[in-house]
């Protein structure tokens, strides 16, 4: 649980963050999403005091930030940066057991710790304990940030931004991996970023702000039905919101029992309603045939009750 | 955790094999001066001696590398020192007086400093290595402060962040990161200072400068030679050390 109240951050006169109030329940994912300098990184970095708040009060689990000591905090708290800020001169295994290691954690169990992350993270031991960073693709190289952000197993977890600098297909797959690893590990999560896209994919709760303060807050989905201004509106995709709203639904809360007579193209279960449409869109139908993980059929899909129902969702796709 | 392996630092035994040279072609050659007559006697044909007799070479090397290695010890203790405390966050509003009083500390000639320095100190070494730290700083505070700040600040900002303290990110990333710079600067120090402490011979600290102010003194080119031979092949070879020293570290710093 990460309670900010009515928190201000200056620098000299000039407020980077102001009045901004902010709960985020244990467990949940929560993204900070505006134009650049709209105080997003400023925010998070005021959470494990790597700036201090000018006035308001940070608290976690209740307990102000402000009666811990600054460096023990921060190893209780996992943080990924854009760039990595993996140390160059250490190899992936060092870099890893960096917290647990300040933590003075005895040698066997780091290095246990160290080999359980790396298989986390899709990190084969044998090839990659021994490598050095710069031998290291960017996807790689990220997913040791976020091994060494977990290593000592912190509750919260700091994003600043953490896929920015990846190319759009790694930094889907990363987005695929943190999704999964958040469904097994229930950390709680404040994950800066400008992709309004990476931000309805990933957030449970989808905080909004600008020049340093917050817009609008709610899940993704509430904020797509209700834009509280032209501004979200806008950082949602404007006219491309429904479509956005379609890509957050699946196919399988839509679709109806068989009928007698089959269509020919097929969606599966899992499939985005988004997905489903552009297929309409590509066949040139009005009918789906929605086929299960064993290309069995059990259901249909018609165009129809795709656009009635994609605003009336039944369930959250993240919630399986 | 184990020492990491470094790829391409392995341990390549034809790295040392030019300061080795140089080190032994030193060795030789103050071995052989002493019984070189027949040489020196054609560089100074009018002089009566042609070696020079008031010390032994081997000897006045020893005393050449104390003041050398005096001078560079508290050289590299000051200027890094300097350095580490004009990058901090607390030491920032020194950065520019410590730059100039190392740029001007080279700018100022070291005779000039002896000149200054006897009357104060006397005469002996302690003037000459006065001198010497006071040449020598420069190159590695300058080295210290752009190594340092070569950093990548994302580096340090995630080792604040992970949890680390300043002296822990100074020992464990900032100093080995900024090291190959560091030892750039004391390699030109150390290799500059071994040709200036000759000047200590003016003012009685008796090391290789010896020969050399002797020969201008009494018009004997024999002994200039002797002296400058064995200050360059001394040069040469920790020169040629500290290359292989550097090209050690940067292997395993990317």
């Amino acid at each position: 649980m990460i309670e900010l109240r009515d928190v201000s951050k200056f620098f000299d006169q000039t407020p980077a963050v102001e009045a901004l109030t902010l709960s985020i329940p244990k467990g949940k994912f929560c993204a900070l999403v505006g134009t650049s300098g709209c105080g997003k990184s400023t925010t998070l970095r005021m959470i494990n005091r790597l700036l201090t708040h000018t006035r308001g009060q940070i608290e976690l689990d209740g307990q102000s930030i402000d009666a811990y000591d600054p460096v023990l905090l921060r190893r209780r708290i996992g943080y990924v940066i854009q760039n990595t800020g993996l140390f160059p001169h250490w190899n992936v295994a060092r870099n890893i057991g960096l917290v647990p290691r300040l933590l003075k954690w005895p040698t066997a169990q780091v290095n246990q710790r160290v080999e359980e992350l790396m298989a986390l993270l899709g990190l084969p031991v044998n090839e990659f304990a021994h490598k050095y960073p710069h031998q290291l693709s960017g996807g790689q190289a990220q997913r040791v940030g976020v091994a060494r952000a977990l290593a000592a197993d912190p509750d919260i977890l700091l994003m600043d931004e953490p896929f920015g600098a990846l190319d759009p297909i790694t930094r889907e797959k990363l987005q695929e991996m943190l999704m999964q690893l958040q469904a097994r590990l229930h950390k709680t999560i404040v994950f800066v970023t400008h992709d309004m896209d990476e931000a309805l994919r990933l957030a449970d709760k989808l905080v909004v702000m600008r020049d340093g303060r917050i817009v609008q807050q709610g899940t993704p989905l509430s904020l797509l039905q209700k834009p509280s201004d032209a501004f979200v509106d806008s950082l949602l995709g404007g006219l491309e919101r429904g479509l956005k709203q379609a890509s957050l639904t699946r196919v399988k809360d839509h679709m109806v029992p068989p009928g007698a007579h089959l269509a020919a193209p097929r969606v599966t279960t899992e499939q985005t309603l988004r997905q489903a449409l552009s297929l309409m869109l590509r066949d040139q139908c009005e009918r789906l045939t929605v086929v299960d993980p064993q290309d069995e059929p059990v259901g249909e899909l018609s165009l129809d009750r795709l656009v009635k129902e994609a605003f009336h969702p039944k369930e959250r796709p993240r919630d399986d | 955790m184990t020492r990491p392996v470094h790829p391409g630092s392995a341990y390549q035994p034809t790295q040392l094999l030019w300061p080795m040279m140089w080190l032994v072609l030193l060795v030789v050659v103050v071995l052989v001066i002493p019984h070189a007559q027949g040489l020196f006697q054609w560089l100074a044909p009018e002089a009566r001696e042609v070696i020079y007799q008031r010390a032994a070479f081997t000897q006045l090397l020893g005393r050449h590398l104390l003041v050398v290695g005096a001078a560079a010890l508290m050289t590299i203790t000051l200027g890094v020192l300097a350095g580490v405390v004009v990058t901090r966050q607390w030491g920032r509003d020194f950065l520019p007086l410590v730059a100039q009083v190392a740029s001007l500390g080279q700018t100022f000639p070291p005779v000039a400093v002896l000149a200054l320095a006897v009357p104060a100190l006397g005469f002996g070494t302690v003037p000459i290595i006065v001198a010497l730290v006071l040449y020598g700083l420069l190159p590695i505070v300058r080295n210290t402060i752009a190594g340092l700040k070569g950093v990548d600040p994302a580096v340090v900002s995630a080792a604040y962040g992970m949890g680390m303290t300043p002296g822990q990110i100074l020992r464990q990333v900032e100093l080995p990161l900024a090291a190959p710079v560091i030892l750039a600067g004391i390699r030109t120090s150390v290799t500059i200072n071994i040709a200036t402490a000759a000047l200590g011979a003016t003012v009685g600290a008796s090391n290789l400068g010896d020969p050399i102010i002797a020969g201008i003194v009494n018009a004997n080119n024999a002994y200039i030679v002797q002296g400058a031979m064995v200050i360059a092949l001394l040069a040469v070879s920790v020169d040629s050390m500290f290359e292989v020293f550097q090209r050690r570290l940067r292997s395993r710093t990317p």
